[in-house]
């Protein structure tokens, strides 16, 4: 049981690292700040599709990563 | 909250006025006028002006009835319980952070044009420098509502109008007679007429922080029914007559052309000269400062309520000891018109504040027909006129005014629906998990989760080879592959438990 709650901790920190990643690129698109939009060849038409994307997998995976980091800490 | 002050008509006018007068007119303008529907925006104008007004007979009858805080909140939770308050709450919330967002915007752009005047170098430098003004303006407004600063409303509203009606009285010695002000009967232009209404929307809507701000107000079951028709007519009677005279003063097709400076700057510099832009630019500053202001209290005033009944940290409720005010949930809300602010997307966050709003409007007057119905005995010191067509109609004109842009494919109304959707999925998950209480519940919650990011996972390995670019092919396989373990972990933890 120690190795699962171990793995658990480290997927889901990588995981909810990944989540919050993926908002912060949201945000980037949104302004377009260090020129995002042209180095991702961001179609202007499409950037609201990516941004609803990014935003809903950012916040799966910071629940599902925050569920792990619970398993982990032994409040589950 | 024993220990909040407590408001007269003029007030509350001036409340209404000062949450909907003004920065709206220097930033939607443009995009309607330019691109949308041209001079046919003044009668799209007139069209929001009757659509409010129908809606605030609702607004009326329910703010007398119910006179609480929480405003459209409180109403829904009378009339339909828990989960249609809570997404009424969080739309009227998120219309107030767009809005809020783009009077920041508007704030910075008006600062731009003021200094475009007589020193260029400074509009330069305050262009380059928009997300930093944006943060400061807000901190600074922060203060001021935290130490409960009320009396800058009346100098702002009554600065703002005064410097409508010079502008108003100086064009009366031009001849301004702008053509096709009513949209021609072609089935594209009245698409794009009510596009345009959709759109020009939320110069109308900020009134409703008079609502939201009814349990300030001294005897409200009067005084707010009174004070929401006035400032409709105000309004409306106000917006028509400046645009008038500025779709009068920059006709399309013209030498002058609206890429940079905004339509009533241009106007009242045609009209005016130079103390026109300074005057206007001067009265943009001021307006978009009020607004902000307005839909930080309004938004505070939400959230309030929003976790009276649990929906969100008690904290949040917590009144400022010395100045009587609600100091965390301003600062909550602050947060999120900063981070929409500095994008200065004037067009997409013109549509995200009207779809919310438009949203909100359709459940209020849905909130009337079932409190009829359901509570026919409720003590109403206002009663909304010719009923059930007045709530109807407010409904049937607010789900048009929603389809219609999205049906012209407009990519901001499209980007402002989509980001819109978004935002109330993670309402909607917040909901969820604010209000689970079973232990069962939550394990079927991790799941579902767990489900998502499995399923999510394989996606993104199967699809990589063909759509991601190799530079960051490794990249997606190790998300992948995080997203699969997180996925099965969670499926594994929680179904053992549910069985």
């Amino acid at each position: 049981m120690e190795i699962r709650r171990i793995v658990a901790a480290i997927i889901g920190i990588a995981q909810s690292a990944v989540g919050v990643l993926s908002a912060v690129l949201a945000f980037l698109l949104l302004c377009n700040i260090l020129e995002v939009q042209t180095v991702f060849t961001v179609p202007p038409e499409l950037l609201p599709l990516y941004l609803l994307v990014l935003v809903l997998f950012s916040i799966f995976s910071v629940l599902s990563g925050l569920f792990l980091i619970r398993e982990w800490r032994g409040t589950d | 909250m024993a220990n909040e002050k407590k408001y007269g008509l003029l007030s509350a006018i001036v409340m209404g006025l000062s949450g909907a007068i003004g920065f709206e007119i220097f930033a939607l303008l443009n995009y309607a006028y330019f691109d949308l529907a041209g001079p046919s925006m003044i009668s799209a104008l007139a069209f929001c002006g009757i659509i409010n007004l129908i809606t605030m007979l609702s607004y009326s009858e329910l703010s007398a009835a119910i006179p609480e805080v929480g405003g459209e909140y409180t109403y829904t939770k009378v009339a339909f319980g828990g989960f249609i308050s809570f997404m009424a709450g969080c739309l009227r919330w998120l219309a107030s952070v767009f809005g809020g967002a783009l009077a920041a915007v508007v704030f910075v752009d008006q600062l731009g044009v003021l200094f475009s005047v007589f020193a260029p170098s400074i509009q330069d430098l305050i262009l380059a420098n928009v997300a930093v003004l944006i943060v400061g303006l807000v901190v600074v407004l922060i203060i001021l509502a935290i130490r409960g600063v009320e009396e800058a409303s009346t100098l702002i509203v009554g600065a703002f109008l005064a410097i409508f009606i010079i502008f108003l009285a100086t064009s009366v010695g031009y001849t301004l007679t702008p053509q096709n002000i009513v949209p021609e009967a072609s089935p594209s232009s009245v698409m794009h007429f009510f596009a345009t209404a959709a759109y020009l929307f939320p110069m109308f809507v900020g009134m409703r922080a008079l609502v939201a701000g009814a349990p300030q107000i001294k005897n409200p079951g009067k005084n707010v029914p009174r004070a929401l028709m006035i400032s409709t007519v105000v309004l409306t009677v106000v917006y028509f007559a400046v645009a008038f005279v500025a779709v009068g003063a920059v006709p399309l097709g013209g030498e002058i052309v609206g890429d940079e400076i905004p339509l009533l700057n241009l106007a009242a510099k045609t009209i005016m000269g130079p103390v026109g832009a300074i005057l206007f630019a001067l009265a943009g500053i001021i307006a978009s400062i009020s607004s902000v202001g307005t839909a930080m209290s309004v938004q505070s005033s939400l959230l309030g309520g929003m976790s009276r009944d649990g929906y969100l940290p008690a904290a949040i409720q917590r009144v400022h000891k010395r100045f009587g005010t609600r100091y965390i949930a301003i600062i909550a809300s602050s947060l999120f018109v900063v981070f929409f602010g500095i994008s200065g997307a004037v067009a997409f966050l013109g549509y995200a504040a009207s779809f919310g709003s438009l949203l909100v409007f359709a459940l209020v007057n849905l909130s009337l027909i079932q409190l009829r119905r359901k509570m026919p005995r409720l003590d109403r010191p206002f009663k909304a006129p010719f009923y059930p067509l007045t709530p109807l109609a407010g409904i049937i004109m607010s789900v048009l005014l929603l389809v219609f842009p999205v049906i012209l494919r407009d990519v901001n109304a499209e980007g402002a629906l989509l980001s819109s959707f978004g935002m109330m999925a993670v309402v909607l998950v917040t909901y969820y998990l604010r209000m689970v209480k079973r232990e069962i519940d939550f394990n079927r919650l991790r799941v579902a989760v767990g489900g998502i990011c499995f399923g999510v996972g394989v996606t993104l390995i199967v699809l990589a080879p063909a759509v991601v670019p190799s530079s960051l092919f490794l990249l997606i396989i190790i998300v992948g592959l995080v997203s699969i373990l997180a996925g099965i972990l969670n499926i594994l933890a929680s179904a053992r438990k549910i069985d």
